[in-house]
């Protein structure tokens, strides 16, 4: 059976899986700003991210023939892509990796904003989104990640969790913890 | 103090998203991949399907199914078709030794090919017909045959039945051709179902066109197969038996005729012989008293 534009990412894996490279070119015009973002944020380095996203890439694309759909593909590339980042962390010796094993206990502490809210009601749209990212920036790497593979996985709770390789009480509260610094973050942003 | 689910939310969900962040985030990020990494991915990804033993792999497993089919299905048609030859070569076996066991030839190997060669299910009981006998030899063999036989019923009542000829025949005289051959008949002992067809046409030709009844009743036809068991032998035994070979089909009277005839001529030996196998022949045919 022919793939479509409409057909579901695990469609077209399996339909690369049995050849069809032109599957593989929807899917990846799909997934490679969410991947790519993803590492972006998580590394802080353009150009170590982009060896990471050709590794992650090249990690499915060697894993085809053996690929079966045991869960929605997303989860499975940004396991791929998750799994890529622990390994360049231990690598390189970082620190995140202590901090993206070990469960979360810690304290909640507001982090300090120590800009000025905008006076002006119009201010744009640039000077919110710049301040978003600097916040993301700012959170602990297991939140980070678990509000990126929200973002820009688009998964769920239980799919985070799946990811990560953690237990869906784990990934929930990351998510809640993240999503709850943005928000104070962003009061008076509005 | 550790923030607990009630300080970060509500539990409908609310507290892991909110639409207000996701869109500034979507607004905010928009990154994007070089365009090298692109075509550098793509183009491995199209090598990785172009060649390899994966490409194969994934073949094969497309074609798993209907490979796996075909197999069955040979191997199952291969097992038939053994089966069916082990099965004929079994009843080509049986009718060997039917064949050796009436003709007590046990010193004859060769013609054991050439009687395999018939397929038994057309007259499993003709054992020494290692060929088939034209049906017009066959015949005019029959009718000759059955000719004797009416003339010797006709002429002793008390003779066996026309179908125990073979039978009786075969276990009354031994065949001395089998059990000693010569060394000219070494030779010919390698197809002897052919020279005993051969001859048999020679001796049931004449015979036939002598006969003046050709055509005989249907009912009649069932002892074609003792008959032509005992043409055959008595083929056989006339290359070996020339001196009676003329009259094989010739009435007792024929017979006693030419006894005399050679006895008068001297030949002691022949006509004893002769007169040895009107006995086998007409056991019931009472001898004139020159011949006692």
């Amino acid at each position: 059976m022919a793939w479509s534009a409409e057909s579901t990412d695990e469609e077209l894996m399996l339909h690369y899986r049995d050849g069809d490279a032109g599957a593989f070119d929807v899917l990846y015009a799909r997934h490679k700003g969410g991947v790519y973002r993803y590492l972006v944020r998580q590394c802080r380095n353009a150009a170590v991210a982009e060896e990471l996203f050709q590794d992650v890439w090249m990690n499915l694309i060697r894993a085809r023939a053996g690929y079966t759909v045991r869960a929605r593909f997303t989860t499975y590339l940004y396991r791929l892509a998750h799994n890529r980042l622990i390994d360049h962390y231990r690598r390189n010796g970082h620190a995140s990796v202590i901090s993206l094993e070990q469960e979360d206990g810690e304290a909640v502490v507001d982090p300090p904003d120590e800009r000025e809210p905008p006076q002006d009601e119009a201010l744009d749209a640039k000077r919110q989104a710049e301040r978003l990212l600097d916040l993301i920036g700012e959170l602990p790497e297991p939140q980070r990640e678990a509000f990126l593979l929200q973002q820009e996985g688009g998964m769920s709770v239980e799919e985070i969790a799946q990811a990560t390789g953690v237990s869906r009480e784990t990934a929930k509260s990351r998510l809640r913890y993240a999503m709850a610094k943005l928000r104070k973050g962003m009061q008076g942003w509005r | 103090m550790a923030l607990n689910e009630s300080h970060v939310g509500d539990t409908n969900g609310r507290a892991e998203r909110d639409p207000r962040i996701a869109r500034l985030y979507r607004d905010a990020a928009r990154e994007e991949p070089p365009a090298r990494l692109d075509a550098a991915i793509l183009a491995a990804a199209r090598r990785e399907v172009g060649a390899g033993p994966r490409a194969l792999a994934s073949k094969l497993r497309r074609w798993h199914v209907p490979i796996s089919i075909a197999a069955v299905v040979v191997v199952s048609a291969s097992l038939v078709i053994l089966m069916q030859e082990e099965e004929g070569k079994r009843d080509e076996a049986a009718a060997v030794q039917a064949t050796r066991a009436p003709a007590e030839q046990p010193a004859a190997p060769p013609p054991l090919p050439t009687v395999a060669k018939e397929p038994m299910k057309r007259a499993p009981e003709d054992s020494l017909s290692a060929r088939p006998i034209p049906r017009a030899d066959r015949e005019a063999a029959e009718r000759s045959e059955f000719t004797a036989r009416r003339r010797l019923d006709a002429a002793a009542p008390a003779s066996p039945p026309a179908g125990d000829v073979a039978t009786s025949a075969g276990k009354t005289s031994p065949q001395p051709f089998l059990a000693a051959p010569s060394a000219g008949m070494e030779e010919r002992a390698t197809h002897p179902t052919e020279d005993a067809v051969t001859a048999g046409r020679a001796a049931s030709a004449p015979a036939a066109s002598s006969e003046p009844r050709a055509a005989l009743p249907r009912a009649e036809a069932p002892q074609s197969a003792g008959v032509a068991g005992a043409l055959a032998t008595k083929v056989i035994e006339q290359d070996r038996a020339p001196v009676w070979r003329d009259y094989e089909k010739e009435p007792p009277e024929k017979w006693l005729a030419r006894i005399e005839e050679l006895k008068v001529q001297g030949r002691g030996p022949e006509a004893q012989e002769m007169l040895t196998e009107f006995g086998r022949r007409f056991p019931e045919y009472p001898l004139p008293s020159s011949l006692r």
